[in-house]
């Protein structure tokens, strides 16, 4: 049986209307949603010039040479635009309880894909854990989305995180500063708000979107536990009742709101979504409301 | 207090057991719970110091206390326990309702069935209402309506449904029945209430005493009746198409009485029927009389005889039979000599013989074809008897001829042989057969077979010499061959019907002959198989239900049309010390209300609120609860 797809084409049509939204101007690239006057590959006509031997004979004008017995070349203008890249969490933490998290990011990001590919952006998303995964480009219109979409539903988890290799990788691999965007828990063990703010400091505006389940933030068990940390395998034993859970949701959200406040900081948005909460209140809630789209 | 359900060690154990499950179930449901999380993090802040931890090792002690009790509870509910003398607790009766035919009597406006489940009625009215009570119908067969039902209203609605049946009342069986049931049951055994007219069959001096906890409201039925007891019918051995019909009636009641019994034939409907006739009786009180008709008829139809004029049980006063036609074998005779042939074919009624010459031979002849020293260009399509046929065109292949020989013997174990004798004689000229496996050699000469019957379709009879031009015509052993070649060929055609008509119940039936059980079928209207035994040429099978019988025994074939009521010759009279009338239970019984409801409820309340408590429920709420507060300070940060 074919596995079905990660969003259905009714939630799709719901999406034509919304844009990604960044607030900063990246230097050497045209902000917001402005065009470049550079010459080169692109959609709409520029210019024309006279043929050179090596150039395209797909862009000789023939009309022009049928007339005048000359060979003209068309020109059209670049379009470049900010870039957005996109980081999805692949790591074991994403698939503790069930791995409603990492279905739940893979979704999230096949929207925003879809998002700005029905505005001619330009994104690239990578799959992370302990190293930044393969590049996923997205961009060229709607009719692009089908194969952005299988390959987003081919990445697979595996791996502990670590987002100081993987904001080094990225900082190596990317000179162009731009909108990025990272779904994951930040759930790690030796803390992510230093290499996040690294990010920001380079120059790149963040848009975190923190994806927990329930069981994440209010463990329902009672009573002896044994637990074992998904990623790095550590075990410990404790004994959980009220007021335990009541210490561990306060803790939990406090590591929230401090990467909230880290995200505020350096100009950009933050969004805490549950696994428990539909993907279109998501969208079309909470991220409207933090100006991450519109 | 005692225990309804369950003894008290049978209570202790079943409570240690639930309770070593549920202790079981408890600690595993609190022991260590093993599970994989995202981050180990913020568990770290949320640990309790090892103090509290160890003391929370016999956390929630009250809900393991609330769960036990609350089995507890349940389990009481289950043995249902109740105060006071198990001597106050409910017993159990059964009720023996008369549904014999003699019930559809009609006794002034109401039949004696109404008058008895008005009787029953009263006596489960009478009834406490802890008492359980049995229904069971009691005619030839005593068949439970109800279980030991606590519920009133049920055994009232059997009561209700009971109709007359077809048969007669076994009363012995039916309180043997009830005796039996009450003692298989744990509770208290209450009464065995008889409710009925009491008619029932012949019983069995030797019968053991009726029980002691016997009740009996009997039903009156100072009714007068005659009826048709017995009727049967076959053809006459020397006319075929004369039916002998042989009507028995009966006087169950104490005055003697004039009454007319009138028998019609013809088709289903009544109107167009033709009378048989008609005799005036006089039966004597509890006397037989028999009639005898005579009717000539080859032909199908039904025979109705009715007594006149009705009493107040008509169900006895008519009845039907349905009478097969007379089948009749069509022969073909090709022969320039049909005299020879026509003495043994005219003695058997059954045939019905046509003469030809060789010249006007059709191959699609039906019945039975006999081609007298004739080869026909073309086989007969049925059955043939071939009489010296010439060499070149016998259906079975002629090894050679012989001639002055005298005839060797007959074989005994072929049907078409049996019973044939004959002094030695000598055959001028015949023919021996050369036959093939699965034929059969009826008449031998030394040389080989000169009479020999091949089964299969069409069947085949071969003789190697004329019977009727060889010395053999002097003896018996011709005709017989004749008339067992003829039955061999169509044996439904010689079958010796009986039709009888009688009452449902036990048939028996005295077999002629020694037919071995492999001959024997009897079959319902519907074709289905009914059990019988066949003992000392005695064959005995039981009818539960009005309808027809086909018993197939050898060459006989009995009709029985058990149309007619079963009604007993005897009226039982109970014992001098018999309890008589609708009883007067105490009422004190009655006042013991059952508390097993509400043991029931407290327990179910118990785990109720234990799970409320410490269950599942407060968890998912708890969580459901943070949740929302969560999404809503999430709101008020951005």
């Amino acid at each position: 049986m074919a596995a079905s797809p990660l969003l259905d084409r009714e939630f799709l049509e719901k999406l034509e209307r919304l844009t990604i939204h960044w607030q900063k101007s990246f230097a050497g690239l045209v902000g917001g949603h402005n065009k470049s006057r550079l010459p080169g590959a692109g959609q709409e006509f520029l210019d024309h010039r006279n043929f050179h031997y090596g150039d395209d004979l797909r862009a000789v004008n023939w009309h022009a040479y049928l007339r005048l017995e000359k060979l003209f070349l068309k020109m059209f203008q670049v379009e470049p635009r900010v870039p957005v890249r996109m980081l999805v969490d692949l790591s074991a933490s994403m698939t503790a309880h069930g791995g409603g998290k990492f279905e739940y990011a893979r979704k999230l990001a096949a929207s925003l894909c879809y998002v700005g590919l029905v505005r001619l952006d330009s994104i690239e998303v990578h799959g992370f854990s302990n190293h930044l995964g393969h590049r996923i480009a997205s961009s060229g219109g709607r009719h692009r989305f089908p194969g952005v979409m299988g390959r987003l539903s081919a990445l697979a988890p595996e791996g502990a995180t670590d987002y100081l290799a993987v904001t080094r990788e990225l900082i190596g691999s990317y000179s162009q500063r731009g909108l990025v965007v990272i779904i994951s828990d930040f759930l790690d063990d030796r803390s992510c708000e230093r290499a996040l703010q690294y990010l920001a400091d380079y120059g790149h505006e963040l848009m975190l979107l923190q994806i927990w389940a329930d069981e994440d933030r209010v463990p329902p068990w009672t009573g002896e536990l044994e637990l074992r940390d998904a990623e790095t395998g550590a075990g410990l034993k404790l004994d959980f009742d009220d007021e335990a859970r009541r210490r561990y949701t306060h803790a939990f959200d406090e590591y929230a709101s401090a990467i909230q406040t880290m995200a505020h900081r350096s100009g950009g948005r933050y969004a805490g979504v549950s696994t428990s909460q539909s993907l279109e209140s998501v969208i079309f809630g909470d991220l409207i409301r933090v100006r991450g789209i519109a | 207090m005692y225990f309804l359900n369950l003894s008290l060690p049978q209570l202790v154990a079943l409570f240690g057991a639930i309770s070593a499950v549920s202790v079981a179930l408890y600690l595993l449901d609190r022991s260590r719970r093993k599970q994989v999380v995202s981050t180990l993090r913020f568990w770290v802040a949320a640990e309790q110091p090892a103090v509290a931890a160890r003391r929370r090792h016999i956390s929630q002690p009250w809900s393991l206390i609330l769960q036990l009790v609350s089995m507890a509870l349940l389990l009481l509910a289950l043995a249902q326990l109740r105060f006071g003398a198990p001597a106050m607790a409910g017993r159990d009766h059964v009720m023996v309702l008369d549904t014999s035919a003699w019930m559809a009597a009609r006794s002034g406006n109401r039949t004696l069935m109404d008058i008895a489940r008005q009787n029953a009625r009263e006596y489960l009215r009478a009834v406490p209402a802890r008492d359980r009570v049995m229904l069971v119908r009691a005619d030839a067969l005593a068949t439970p309506a109800t279980s030991f039902e606590p519920d009133h209203k049920k055994v009232e609605a059997a009561i209700l449904a009971s109709r007359p049946g077809s048969t007669a009342l076994n009363l012995d069986q039916a309180l043997a029945f009830a005796r039996h049931v009450q003692g298989q049951e744990g509770r208290r055994a209450g009464e065995i209430a008889f409710i009925g007219s009491g008619r029932t069959a012949e019983r069995d001096p030797g019968t053991a005493a009726p029980p002691r906890n016997l009740r009996v409201l009997l039903v009156p039925d100072a009714i007068e009746n005659c009826g048709l007891r017995k009727i049967g019918m076959r053809r006459s051995a020397t006319d075929p198409d004369l039916w002998e019909i042989y009507v028995s009636t009966h006087n169950y009641g104490t005055r003697a009485r004039t009454v007319t019994l009138f028998a019609d034939f013809g088709p289903p409907n009544v109107a167009t029927r033709a009378a048989v006739g008609s005799q005036a009786l006089v039966l004597p009180p509890g006397g037989d009389v028999e009639t005898t008709f005579q009717y000539r008829t080859a032909a199908a139809g039904m025979l109705g005889v009715k007594l006149t004029p009705h009493d107040a049980f008509p169900a006895d006063d008519q009845a039907e039979l349905e009478l097969p036609g007379q089948p009749h074998l069509a022969v073909t005779v090709y022969s320039d000599q049909p005299d020879l042939l026509r003495p043994v074919l005219s003695a058997t009624p059954r045939l019905t013989t046509v003469y030809r010459t060789p010249a006007e031979y059709k191959a699609n002849d039906a019945g039975l074809v006999i081609l007298d020293r004739f080869i026909p260009p073309q086989r007969p399509a049925a059955d043939s008897i071939w009489i010296d046929p010439p060499a070149e065109g016998s259906p079975i292949e002629v090894k050679k001829t012989v001639e002055n020989v005298p005839f060797a013997h007959w074989d005994a174990g072929q049907p078409v042989a049996a019973g044939l004798r004959s002094k030695d004689f000598k055959l001028d000229k015949a023919s021996v057969f050369e036959t093939a496996p699965g034929d059969g050699l009826i008449g031998e000469v030394e040389a080989g077979p000169v009479i020999v019957v091949r089964p299969g379709k069409p069947k085949i009879a071969v003789l190697g010499f004329h019977p009727a031009l060889s010395p053999m015509r002097y003896e018996l052993a011709w005709p017989l061959l004749f008339a067992n070649l003829l039955r061999w060929v169509s044996p439904e055609i010689f079958l010796r019907w009986e039709v009888g008509g009688g009452s449902v119940g036990t048939v028996k039936l005295q077999v002629e002959d020694n037919v071995p059980v492999k001959d024997v079928a009897v079959t319902a209207e519907d074709g289905s198989p009914v059990p019988f035994t066949l003992r000392d040429r005695t064959l005995d099978f039981f009818a539960g239900s009005p309808g027809a019988v086909r018993v197939v025994a050898g060459d006989r074939e009995y009709m029985y049309s058990l149309t007619l009521p079963q009604l007993g010759d005897a009226k039982w009279e109970p014992p001098a010390n018999t309890h008589r009338g609708i009883p007067r239970f105490s009422d004190v019984m009655d006042r013991v209300s059952d508390i097993w409801p509400w043991l029931a409820l407290a327990g179910a309340a118990g785990l109720l609120i234990e799970w409320l408590l410490y269950g599942r429920f407060r968890m998912a709420q708890f969580a459901t609860r943070t949740v929302a507060e969560r999404s809503a300070e999430s709101v008020e940060v951005r």
